[in-house]
């Protein structure tokens, strides 16, 4: 008896672990990436890149001021269109702890300057080629604008066109942080 | 055959299977309720002969095939636990430069930035975050055992895109299909059949000239097999369109080189790079611990024996 309890009891197990697999089925492919607001929180990622002028320059160069990097590109009309109240932004907060940064996406610094000098852009202009920081800051279309605060921590990422007050708006959390 | 030879061939064919998780990871047969039953059956087998054997209804030798057969039970317990609560078999592919989360891992995937150099050589680097702040690479060689999991790499073609208007000035490029919308990195997702083959497949946009580019991988050996192409390395098939979706031209860019087609100028650097497969399997430390005993029982087991047929000898 204890000899066919026992028998029966390793049927059940057997049977018990088989149905608990899952049953295998596809494997899963994880590919894309969360957008610009997935990188809240996470610290800034800075690569050295030209200026305009020849220069190197990166965004952790700004560690200790509010960063507002804008991601565009001289192709993309809504950062066309965006580009007038960029400037008047950084004219708006100029020395107050508030540095804008232009990143232009995968274009000739020759392409670029040309641009920035027609519409009379005067806040400093990185030219990435090679498109590592729209990368990195999993821009999903231009203009994205990221947030950056003195601690050197992304607050805010952006995907598409802003106005000037939504700009003061998405600035002021990071202002007012110590 | 005894119930001695039976026990230990359930053992040896357990411990197959088992160690076939490390050896072979990521194979869709480790999660079937079939393996699952072929393990426990053996298990089911295996502690019927060790409970007979360890009270002495064996022989001295069968209690030693018995120690060694705990062994195989402990190989045994881990495929059942690493198939029963490790993660399916999962494969993550980010472009250069991004985070991807993991979940089966507790951790993020991070993918090393590539130019084209980094693609050319198969240089990529993946690096694991865990929640509790520890990062560690992914080696290009072995694999990483975490818990009931290991973690290894793949590789998948990859070409570095270079475009340039007629005056050389660079140009965006964007993948709106893509992983990553600013990546020059192409990671072909996909395939194209032709004739009896499928190719790697992938769109890249050049918004500023208005093309919009499908590029086919082909392989040194597959683009040294076409009449036209005599190609020493990897090349991609260019199919440039308009914005309309309009076929401007189609042209041959091996790798590294630069070709001219529909008025923009492009050089792809054809490559490979890495894709992170997680998969269910047992720590090989555990799977060393437990053959080392299961060798350990059978090998006292066998001197057991001969000595015994060597006093026998001696008898008669």
């Amino acid at each position: 008896m204890r000899s066919a309890s026992g028998k029966v009891g390793a049927v059940i197990l057997t049977i018990l672990l088989s149905a608990c697999y899952s049953g295998g089925g596809p494997k899963r492919t994880v590919a894309g990436t969360g957008g610009p607001g997935a990188l809240a929180g996470a610290p800034a990622v800075s690569y050295d890149v030209k200026r305009l002028d020849g220069r190197l320059d990166s965004l952790a160069r700004y560690r200790g001021s509010v960063v507002v990097m804008n991601l565009w590109a001289t192709w993309c009309p809504p950062c066309r269109e965006e580009m007038p109240d960029l400037q008047r932004f950084y004219n708006e907060f100029k020395g107050k702890g508030v540095v804008v940064l232009g990143v232009d996406q995968g274009e000739s610094s020759a392409t670029a300057g040309t641009y920035a000098r027609k519409r009379g852009v005067t806040f400093p202009i990185l030219v990435d080629e090679d498109q590592q920081y729209g990368r990195t800051y999993e821009a999903v279309g231009l203009p994205t604008t990221v947030v950056v605060d003195r601690r050197g921590r992304v607050v805010r990422g952006i995907d598409g066109q802003l106005t000037l007050a939504q700009m003061r708006e998405i600035v002021a959390p990071a202002l007012k942080a110590q | 055959m005894t119930a001695r030879g039976i026990a230990l061939a359930a053992g040896m064919f357990a411990m197959a299977l088992t160690v076939a998780q490390d050896v072979r990871p990521g194979l869709d047969v480790y999660h079937t309720w079939q393996y699952a039953a072929a393990l426990a059956l053996a298990a089911v087998v295996i502690a019927a002969y060790v409970r007979r054997a360890l009270r002495g209804k064996d022989g001295p030798a069968g209690s030693r095939v018995a120690v060694g057969l705990c062994g195989a039970l402990l190989v045994l317990t881990g495929g059942l636990v690493s198939g029963l609560i490790g993660p399916d078999t999962i494969t993550v592919s980010g472009s250069p430069g991004t985070v991807l989360p993991v979940a089966d891992l507790g951790a993020a995937a991070s993918f090393g930035e590539a130019d084209a150099a980094t693609v050319a050589r198969g240089a990529g680097a993946i690096s694991l975050r865990r929640s509790d702040g520890s990062e560690f690479a992914v080696p290009p060689t072995r694999p990483l055992y975490l818990g009931t999991s290991i973690a290894y790499r793949t590789t998948r073609p990859a070409a570095y895109v270079v475009a340039r208007d007629a005056r050389g000035n660079r140009l965006t490029v964007t993948q709106p299909a893509g992983g990553a919308f600013l990546s020059p990195v192409l990671l072909f997702p996909q395939r194209q059949p032709i004739r009896d083959k499928t190719y790697p497949l992938d769109t890249f946009a050049l918004p500023a000239v208005h093309r919009i580019v499908r590029a086919l991988y082909f392989s040194a050996a597959d683009a040294a097999a076409f009449n036209r192409v005599a190609a020493s390395s990897a090349a991609l098939v260019l199919s440039v369109n308009d914005d309309a979706g309009k076929q401007l031209a189609i042209s041959v860019a091996l790798s590294g080189r630069e070709v001219e087609t529909a008025n923009v100028r492009v050089t792809a650097t054809a490559g490979t790079y890495p894709q992170l497969a997680v998969a269910a399997a047992p720590h090989p430390a555990l799977l060393l611990g437990g053959l080392l005993i299961f060798a350990g029982g059978a090998g006292a087991a066998l001197l057991n024996t001969a000595r015994r047929s060597r006093i026998e000898t001696a008898r008669i």
